[in-house]
């Protein structure tokens, strides 16, 4: 049985909604005119026990909002939610013993204080024994090189330090599910990478079930092997990374480095050429084509070397966004936003 | 509790400037008034009288209104104001405990802290305007009860306005209508025998009295026995009320909640 299990899940958000300017502002007040803004739109899926799955789409798909939801902070508007036995928004402490969720742009830390104070307060709070506790936070404090930090001001701590922190501070219980939400954003190369492996190695030893929403491609391809597309509210595509490039992508990308220029040189007849630097020049070949052409393109051309790979991840997904942002604007807009007209 | 406790105290000890100026400013409203009252009642027509009350009698109120107001304050209504808009509640309402139990535990945290400044200041007050008391062993008994219910009242019922942020999402109109009603109808600015008699009912009907007046009046031994002990049933009808209030707003306020913010 799934660990999570959402089905037709909605939130639509009632927002306020003016025109610029002194004469609205004063209209406003007589007469406010709100908008139905449909944030999560019949959204279904289920995830495994020890899954972890890429929750991706641009700025206000509709990703955090469903996270939130899972974490109980939200009441849906429709729909259903189940995750380990518990529905969401009910919020009974037993279930918020049992997850956690890490808002990248949102501190769990008290700010004023040692991040170990913190640490004391999450053992409290969540009611955790003396001896696992302090065996949990000793190998976090190794997994994540927290122990310079721990007696440091909150405040006073980088962005990434902070995030290792925020990390051990929501892993403290140990959840069984853990909802993460930009976990990487803002922090350097390296602490991102360290961050990542460090993700992959919790999922490992506990089995835990990780939702991980990300700006970064690097996070979602190096944790993730299954992704969940989402835009508008609606889910465009869930299943593992390779079938997703493979449906939207049945193409390859061919490089090649010249001995000498090719000006006004037609590639046509061996792919369709999409970049040029020098004499650097990158191709795109429909997949069952690519052995032919390439064995022509070193036959027929003063080649110094070639490389064959499959198109970025993000081109894929971008293709899916732009093919879903037509299918949108083909239909009624306002099945997107609806106008709920005049209110108090 | 212990621990959430410790580290509210912590949190308080990290800016004890702002802590300071906070309870001092505690201080000064019911200090103005004293003298404020100690002048009219020198010129009134029963010199050395307001009403019933003796100069030293109003100085023993208006002490107490001073202790009192510092062990009943409470801030959250002004709190979940800022909390609700700027999503900040979000990361407490993650963790498996009512977010009003960390609040409780920072209430608590800046009587403890503050109170080591405030007692020699109030002693000294005390030397100073010679107040005239009339309490006696029973109400110093009932005192402490009365204290702290009149805590948890204004805490609780704090709180519970303060859930209004979830649907006016700004509350510092809010605070301060609740602020001024408690000023007058709580006997903050005077006491509520001097009130005309149609808003002394009201007053009765209200909160506020239970909060500030009672156990002030109480403190001072200004009630008469059965005054003294019915304040108490008052002032836990009022609680009962206030949680059931505050769960009913909470419950609602949640569903509304939209968790703004990232």
């Amino acid at each position: 049985m799934p660990q999570i299990q959402v089905s037709e899940l909605c939130k639509t958000f009632r927002v306020p909604e003016r025109e610029g300017g002194l004469r609205a502002a004063l209209g406003s007040v007589f007469r406010r005119k709100f908008k139905n803004v449909v944030a999560v739109d019949r959204v279904n899926f289920s995830v495994e026990a020890g899954e972890i799955v890429g929750f991706l789409g641009p700025n206000g798909a509709g990703k955090t909002t469903t996270l939130k939801m899972l974490s109980g902070l939200l009441h849906p508007t429709g729909g259903v939610a189940d995750v380990m036995g518990h529905v969401p928004w009910k919020r009974e402490a037993s279930y918020l013993q049992r997850i956690s969720m890490l808002m990248g742009q949102r501190t769990q830390l008290n700010w004023d204080l040692p991040a170990m104070d913190s640490f004391l307060v999450h053992a409290a709070i969540y009611q955790l024994e003396e001896a696992p506790f302090q065996e949990t936070l000793n190998e976090l404090v190794e997994l994540l090189e927290l122990g310079p930090l721990l007696k440091k001001q909150v405040r006073t701590l980088s962005l990434g330090e902070r995030m290792k922190c925020e990390l051990c501070s929501a892993l403290l219980h140990r959840p069984a599910v853990l909802f993460l939400d930009e976990p990487t954003i803002g922090v350097d190369i390296t602490m991102q990478a360290r961050i990542r492996k460090f993700i992959g190695e919790y999922n490992r030893r506990f089995g835990a079930t990780i939702i991980l929403t990300s700006h970064y491609m690097a996070d979602v391809t190096a944790l993730c092997r299954r992704i969940i597309l989402i835009d508008h509210g609606k889910i465009l595509f869930d299943g593992p990374l390779p079938e997703l490039s493979a449906r939207l992508a049945p193409y390859k990308v061919v490089t090649i480095d010249l001995t000498r220029d090719l000006e006004g040189f037609d590639f046509g007849p061996y792919g369709e050429l999409t970049s040029r630097q020098e004499r650097k020049l990158t191709l795109r070949m429909p997949k069952d084509t690519v052995a032919a052409a390439t064995g022509r393109l070193l036959a027929e051309l003063p080649v110094l070397d070639l490389s064959i790979s499959d198109p970025p991840i993000e081109d894929v997904i971008e293709r899916m966004y732009h093919e879903s942002r037509e299918r949108a604007n083909a239909a009624q807009p306002a099945q997107q936003t609806t106008a709920a007209g005049a209110a108090t | 509790m212990p621990t959430l406790l410790r580290v509210e105290i912590a949190n308080m000890l990290q800016y004890r400037a702002e802590i300071a100026l906070w309870a001092a400013w505690g201080i000064v409203s019911p200090a103005v008034l004293m003298s404020v009252w100690t002048a009219a009642a020198s010129a009134s027509k029963n010199p050395g009288h307001i009403g019933s009350l003796s100069t030293g009698e109003m100085l023993a109120y208006f002490l107490m209104t001073m202790i009192v107001g510092h062990l009943c304050t409470a801030w959250d209504i002004y709190e979940m104001g800022w909390r609700v808009r700027t999503g900040r509640l979000s990361p407490e309402l993650l963790r498996p405990i009512l977010p009003i139990w960390e609040a409780f535990a920072a209430n608590t945290a800046y009587k403890l802290v503050t109170m080591i400044m405030l007692v020699p200041i109030w002693g000294v007050i005390a030397l100073i305007v010679r107040p005239t008391f009339h309490t006696t062993p029973r109400d110093a008994g009932l005192a402490g009860a009365a204290l702290m219910m009149a805590w948890l009242l204004n805490f609780v019922w704090g709180y519970a306005i303060g859930c209004l942020a979830f649907f006016f999402t700004k509350m510092d109109s809010v605070g301060e209508l609740w602020f001024g009603a408690s000023l007058f109808f709580g006997g903050r600015m005077a006491p509520i025998e001097l009130l005309p008699k149609q808003l002394r009912v009201i007053s009765d009907l209200l909160p506020f009295r239970w909060i500030m007046a009672y156990p002030s009046e109480l403190l001072a031994g200004q009630l008469t026995p059965s005054r003294a002990a019915s304040g108490l049933l008052w002032q836990m009808g009022w609680l009962v009320v206030g949680i059931v209030v505050f769960r009913l707003m909470w419950t609602a306020g949640l569903k509304r909640y939209s968790a703004v913010g990232a």
